[in-house]
């Protein structure tokens, strides 16, 4: 095993715990809150990581930049669905919670 | 190794089918599906047909994804109009199969068993190797592209082609025909989200330009005109969802001319053949390249403008009250 292949199983394996870090969160997290969180952390740092593991594997420049598009297009996709549910979310229970208050 | 992956595949894309199925509720229903659609796509992967699961992903994730959701959308308001919020979790789906007396089951039961022992005969009896593989490799250098796939689409079967075309064009006009004639008028209300608009305003010149990609990368590898139809589409859904309706915009003629000129020019085109003494939709060898990419870049545009209607269209009725409680 050369040291590529070494690193390479590194980041995927570094890349498949956040993925399981952030489905273990999903399904245990208290509030929609707190499980957005989880879950844009394993498409940040998950996939990050698996895609810089594959890109080391494939070891083409040109395919490298390929991987590196899909991660940021994933990034960019997911955050900002992230965001907007957590803005509907808000939304929808600001009035509740305004009642509640009073 | 392989074999394992392909059976853990197999297994799981059997297994959400029959949960999304059987999923008590509506929206579980929705998200296993699209967790469906996902391992149908890595199975076709597997199979090597990346083309087909090019297709799967963005049609069965992507856009039934997005019409799926909508019509979440609007059972979930219809279920709170209708009952009280402690029942809206409860989904129709459930409350049918409750009731349902045993006779509809064993109906289901024994047509799929009897589905399953067909798909099986039909399994046993594949035969090893052979087919058309080697006719249709023969024949590559006179259809005009280097790509098998699209040789067959778009050269040897390209009736079938133009059928689909026309099948997602009629889907449409059964759209218009429930939906009635209030469509496009009113604007739908624009999002006052800054970051939702720039974000989406940034996709739409990648989208099109991924479209593109796919469009003239059909000639020599995976991709053609429904995978860039599926991707152009979906710029004009986001934009309808980023409160820019497309549609609303421009004039009903160029809409009615985007909607078949793919269909239309195809149809032409065959009869220009059988004008010239040849067969229906027999692309004279020389011209055959061009000819297909013409063809295949006004079926994409088609399609992709009758995807984003259908879309548009469905997303827009509810926004008439009247029309939404006439219609569940």
């Amino acid at each position: 095993m050369t040291i590529t292949e070494l690193i390479t199983v590194i980041l995927l394996v570094v890349g498949c715990f956040f993925f399981l870090a952030g489905t273990l969160g999903v399904l245990r997290f208290p509030d929609l809150f707190s499980r957005l969180h989880a879950l844009t952390k394993a498409d940040n740092l998950g996939l990050g990581f698996i895609a810089a593991g594959i890109a080391l594997h494939i070891a083409s420049p040109w395919s490298a930049l390929k991987i590196f598009f899909i991660w940021l297009f994933t990034l960019l996709a997911s955050s900002t669905s992230c965001y907007l549910i957590a803005k509907f979310q808000r939304e929808q229970h600001k009035p509740q919670n305004g009642k509640e208050q009073e | 190794m392989s074999v394992l992956i392909d059976i853990i595949l197999a297994i799981l894309a059997i297994y959400l089918a029959l949960q999304s199925l059987l999923a008590p509720r509506l929206s579980q229903s929705v998200f296993l599906f699209f967790a469906f659609g996902l391992a149908l796509a890595l199975a076709w992967i597997r199979l090597g047909a990346v083309d087909v699961a090019i297709t799967e992903a963005a049609i069965a994730a992507g856009f039934l994804g997005a019409l799926f959701l909508d019509a979440l959308r609007d059972f979930s308001v219809s279920d709170t109009e209708k009952q009280e919020n402690t029942k809206a979790d409860q989904s129709l789906v459930s409350a049918k199969n409750t009731n349902s007396p045993w006779l509809p089951k064993l109906a289901l039961g024994l047509g799929l068993g009897l589905f399953l022992l067909i798909s099986l005969e039909a399994v046993w009896e594949i035969p090893s190797g052979g087919g058309l593989t080697e006719l249709a490799e023969a024949m590559l250098p006179a259809s005009g592209v280097e790509h098998p796939v699209t040789a067959v689409l778009l050269n040897y079967r390209a009736y079938d082609t133009w059928l689909e075309i026309g099948v997602i064009l009629m889907g449409l006009l059964a759209i218009f025909a429930v939906g009635g004639r209030e469509l496009y008028r009113k604007p739908v209300m624009a999002v006052q989200d800054p970051l939702l608009r720039q974000v989406i305003l940034f996709f739409t010149p990648v989208l099109f330009l991924f479209g593109a990609f796919l469009l003239y990368v059909g000639k020599t590898g995976p991709g053609g005109a429904f995978q860039a139809a599926v991707l152009w589409g979906a710029i004009g859904i986001l934009l309808h969802l980023g409160g820019w309706p497309v549609f609303a915009v421009i004039p009903r003629w160029l809409r009615q001319l985007l909607l078949t000129a793919g269909l239309g020019f195809f149809l032409l085109l065959g009869f220009l053949f059988i004008a010239g003494g040849n067969a229906l939709f027999e692309y004279p060898p020389a011209y055959a390249g061009f000819l297909i990419l013409i063809v295949e870049t006004l079926a994409a545009i088609s399609i992709a403008a009758a995807l984003t209607a259908i879309f548009a269209n469905l997303n827009q009725m509810k926004e008439t009250p009247n029309e939404t409680e006439t219609t569940t």
